[in-house]
């Protein structure tokens, strides 16, 4: 749809403008001070460098932070999609009637606050035959149960636009095994909202926080765990942390989307 | 020797029984619509025949062995969906192709027959595209192909018509049935349309609440039902109870009375004496409500001429094709 030239146009595009300017303007704050290189009873900035970067980079406690953010967001994911994807198409195809009983399952993790839901977790794992607690096991895990809900629905809606059924028997008929039907078949199908919901976990698992404060800490370094503890040193150096871990996520969502665009 | 036959098939879901005891014989080349209204059990019927749905009892031979214990990748069936059920992901290409890639049918083969299939739906030149680019007749013609390709022994069709508009419905239906003449396809067609099960079939097995109610052709079916579901379903019948009947006719009638609308002829000198009560056109035809004789009928008038027009409260008379009278149970 096209805005209709005149007043309204402008009206709506001023809207537009302004919301992003709010939206963007802290970014551009953080920007701007990790570039400078010192900001503090001026307007602006004294002067420009990249020093904080360089000094960033190579830092080995950030990369080491950085890598251990990547394996665990990856592991949980991984996690996910082996045990949700065959867990839909099961209810799907066979147990319809299952799907409002997964609707309350999965708004449970919404349903306990993070900060309570570590107590019980150090309760549980923190001794015993399953001590996990300060391993990034434990944080594999728990982040499989937080992405739970953005898996199940954007799979869900794509399954449900893609007639799985049919799909499936017509497969079948045309001499397709169950399991070749689902590969072969649905999975490429279901391409779309894997997509949509993997970025969405890793962006939001990778800004996670409370419980990879509370169930390991400093023991298993994660990116905002570091940025945590850094919290008293230089904010250019933390500002550029700000922008590299953006950044990150940023070209990650484009290059995805460049890659989902490709096919259809 | 009838090339598929069904044989006391049930089929029940936990609280309720689909259909019991089905039995029918389809010759070869022959093209069967299963007609009823929704919910009669067809679908599930045909669901049962292509192995989708699993049966509790009973037998289908097809050219002699049960169908039963086999898995639907293994029953050498084609089947067209409604929804055309064709692979998003895949081009029209790749969509007939899947079969044969199944089979693992040569690539050179492979891509012949392909090429052979698309042709014969007239779809030769669609090949790369995607079934989001097709329209919705397309698409259908596509899964035909795509069923065809295969070279199955049967053919299903579950209302392959019903999602399409009235125009490319009519074009396709006469494409299927040449195509299904030119191969001498066995096949099973289910709709809930009249029309098109009385235009398209051999032979038509008329289904309600799990039975076959009648089988017949077309002529058969529309000329000679056997129950008031029959005359109800089929054509505009008037339906008249034994009293109404007795009334019109002035003799003593038992049972209900089927008429159809278009087996009376209205006119200025005929003996039964009525009155127009309200007419509405329907195109080639005019159907007029009368009143004869405390009766309500409904009668269907070739729209010749503008003179074929009568006016609601006209005085005209009625003949009635003595033949044309169906007693039903």
């Amino acid at each position: 749809m096209r805005a209709e030239p005149g007043k309204g146009g402008w009206y709506h595009r001023l809207v537009v403008y302004l919301l992003f300017l709010i939206l963007l303007l802290p970014l551009a704050g953080t920007l701007l001070y990790s570039l400078s290189t010192s900001w503090s009873a001026s307007l602006l900035p004294s002067g420009l460098t990249l020093k904080w970067y360089v000094a960033l980079w190579s830092e080995p406690r950030f990369l080491a932070a950085f890598g251990q953010s990547l394996l665990v967001c990856v592991g949980a994911l991984l996690l996910s999609v082996v045990l949700i994807l065959p867990l839909l198409f099961v209810v799907h195809y066979h147990f319809p009637r299952l799907d409002a009983l997964m609707n309350i399952l999965i708004l449970l993790p919404f349903a306990v606050p993070p900060v309570v839901s570590s107590v019980g977790l150090l309760q549980l794992y923190g001794s015993g035959p399953m001590a996990m607690v300060g391993t990034p096991w434990i944080l594999i895990g728990c982040y499989f149960t937080v992405v739970l809900p953005f898996m199940y629905r954007a799979i869900t809606n794509n399954l449900q636009a893609i007639n799985l059924r049919d799909l499936m028997d017509a497969a079948q008929l045309l001499g397709a095994s169950p399991w070749q039907a689902a590969l072969q078949v649905v999975l490429p199908n279901l391409r779309k909202g894997l997509m949509v919901a993997l970025l969405l976990s890793f962006s939001f698992l990778f800004g996670e926080f409370v419980f990879a404060n509370l169930l390991v800490g400093t023991r298993y370094e994660t990116l905002q765990v570091y940025l945590n503890n850094m919290r008293n040193s230089s904010g250019h150096f933390n500002s550029a942390l700000v922008i590299s871990y953006f950044t990150f996520v940023l070209v990650l969502t484009w290059v995805a989307n460049r890659l989902n665009k490709d096919k259809t | 020797m009838s090339y598929v036959s069904v044989k006391n098939l049930r089929k029940r879901y936990a609280s309720s029984t689909v259909f019991e005891n089905i039995d029918c014989q389809i010759a070869r080349g022959e093209f069967v619509t299963l007609l009823g209204p929704s919910g009669c059990g067809k679908s599930t019927l045909l669901r049962c025949i292509a192995g989708l749905t699993p049966v509790d009892g009973g037998q289908i031979l097809l050219d002699g062995h049960d169908l039963v214990p086999l898995s639907p990748q293994k029953r050498g069936i084609g089947m067209v969906f409604q929804s055309y059920a064709l692979f998003p992901n895949m081009t029209v290409q790749q969509n007939v192709a899947f079969g044969l890639r199944m089979q693992k049918v040569p690539a050179e083969q492979s891509r012949q027959r392909v090429q052979e299939a698309l042709e014969l739906v007239e779809l030769g030149a669609f090949a790369e595209r995607y079934p989001h680019q097709l329209s919705g007749g397309q698409c259908q013609r596509v899964a035909l192909a795509r069923s065809l390709v295969t070279r199955p022994r049967l053919l299903l069709l579950d209302e392959p018509l019903s999602a399409l508009d009235a125009r490319i419905r009519k074009h396709l239906r006469e494409q299927i049935r040449a195509i299904q003449r030119e191969l001498g396809l066995t096949t099973i067609f289910v709709t809930h349309d009249q029309e098109e099960a009385l235009t398209m079939s051999d032979r038509i097995f008329l289904m309600n609440q799990g039975r076959i109610v009648q089988s017949g052709d077309a002529e058969t079916l529309y000329t000679a039902p056997v129950d008031l579901f029959a005359a109800g379903f089929i054509g505009n019948y008037n339906l008249l109870d034994a009293d109404s009947a007795s009334r019109l006719l002035q003799q003593p009638v038992s049972q209900r009375l089927a008429i159809r609308p278009e087996a009376i002829s209205l006119g200025l000198d005929g003996e039964l004496d009525a009155v127009i009560r309200s007419h509405s056109l329907l195109g080639n035809v005019i159907r007029y409500r009368v009143e004869v004789r405390g009766v309500e009928l409904v009668v269907d008038v070739l729209n010749r001429s503008p003179a074929d027009l009568h006016e609601a409260g006209k005085r005209v008379s009625l003949a009635i094709d003595p033949t044309a009278l169906r007693e039903v149970a």
